[in-house]
C-alpha cells in the first residue's frame, strides 16, 4: 500500500491492446503503426492512437522513418513499470519474512 | 475483470499455532504489516487497517472483512475495497494464509487473488518481461537485496 504507482502508467498498459503492441514492439525491437496494426485486429489509425499514449507516458520513443513513425520500447520507462509490479511481490515476501522473524522469536520465548 | 495472484511461501520454525496468532491477531499484525490494525480474527468480521499516523490526514484507513479464521490451519481475508462497501470478489483483494506443519515448525503459504486492474496490468507485463528481456535476471537480485535489507531493519 505504501509502493507509489504511477497512475498514468497503469491506465496507459491498462488496455489489452496496447499491451499486445508493447509485446510485438518488444519481440520484433521497433514497429510503425502499420507493421503493429497487421499483426492487431484493430485499425492503422487506432494503433496510431494507441501509440500516441504510450509516448505520452514514456513506454515508447519514437523516431522518423520515412514517411512512417518508428517506435520502440523505451527500456527504462518499461523497466520502471515492472519495478512497481515486483514491488508488490516484494511487499508481501517483506512482510512474510517479519511474520517468520516474529513468530520465531514467540516460539524462542516459549520455549525458552 | 480479470484476475491474477500473487503466490509465496516460507518456512517459520515455530509452531502453526504461534504463526497463526501472529498472521491474525491486530497486536502482531500491526507488527509486520500496518501501522494499526483493528478487527476480530472471526468469520465475517470487519475492521480496519491503517498505514501511516492516523491522526493525520494522509493516513490510509483500509477496509478488511475476515473471511475465514479456521487455527491454526488457514487465515483468509478481502481488503482493499472502498470504505462503506461490502467486500465482494470484485472490489478487493483476497489474501488467503495456509499453514502446514512441517517437521518442528511450519510452511506458511500465501496467496493473493483478486486483483483489480493495476495488480492484473502489472502481471501481465511481468510476463512480457520475462519472455522477452533478460530484465527479471536484473531484477531479482536487487529484489532479494532490497528485501533483505527490510528484514534486516531492527
Amino acid at each position: 500500500m505504501s509502493v507509489a504507482i504511477d497512475d498514468d502508467l497503469w491506465s496507459a498498459v491498462g488496455d489489452p491492446t496496447r499491451r499486445r503492441m508493447l509485446d510485438l514492439l518488444l519481440t520484433d525491437g521497433a514497429g510503425t503503426a502499420t507493421t503493429l496494426s497487421q499483426h492487431l485486429p484493430v485499425t492503422r489509425q487506432a494503433v496510431a492512437k494507441h501509440l500516441g499514449v504510450l509516448d505520452r507516458v514514456g513506454l515508447v520513443r519514437v523516431t522518423p522513418s520515412g514517411r512512417e513513425r518508428l517506435y520502440e520500447v523505451d527500456e527504462a520507462q518499461f523497466a520502471r513499470a515492472v519495478a512497481q509490479l515486483s514491488s508488490v511481490g516484494a511487499a508481501w515476501d517483506a512482510r512474510l519474512n517479519r511474520i517468520k522473524r516474529i513468530a520465531e522469536a514467540i516460539q524462542r520465548s516459549q520455549d525458552g | 475483470m480479470e484476475y491474477a495472484s500473487i503466490e509465496r511461501e516460507i518456512h517459520v520454525e515455530a509452531t502453526p499455532e504461534v504463526v497463526y496468532e501472529v498472521i491474525s491477531t491486530p497486536e502482531h499484525l500491526q507488527e509486520w504489516w500496518p501501522d494499526e490494525a483493528e478487527l476480530e480474527p472471526v468469520p465475517g468480521a470487519t475492521g480496519v487497517i491503517t498505514f501511516g499516523d492516523r491522526s493525520s490526514p494522509d493516513a490510509n484507513v483500509v477496509p478488511l472483512t475476515v473471511l475465514e479464521a479456521d487455527p491454526p490451519r488457514r487465515f483468509s481475508f478481502r481488503w482493499a475495497y472502498d470504505q462503506g462497501d461490502v467486500a465482494t470478489s470484485t472490489n478487493s483483494f483476497l489474501v488467503t494464509f495456509d499453514l502446514v506443519p512441517a517437521g518442528a515448525g511450519t510452511l506458511l503459504m500465501l496467496k493473493e487473488t483478486g486483483f483489480r486492474e493495476q495488480g492484473w496490468e502489472a502481471a501481465v507485463l511481468e510476463e512480457h518481461y520475462r519472455d522477452h528481456v533478460t530484465g527479471w535476471d536484473f531484477f531479482l537480485p536487487r529484489l532479494v537485496t532490497y528485501v533483505d535489507r527490510l528484514v534486516s531493519t531492527p
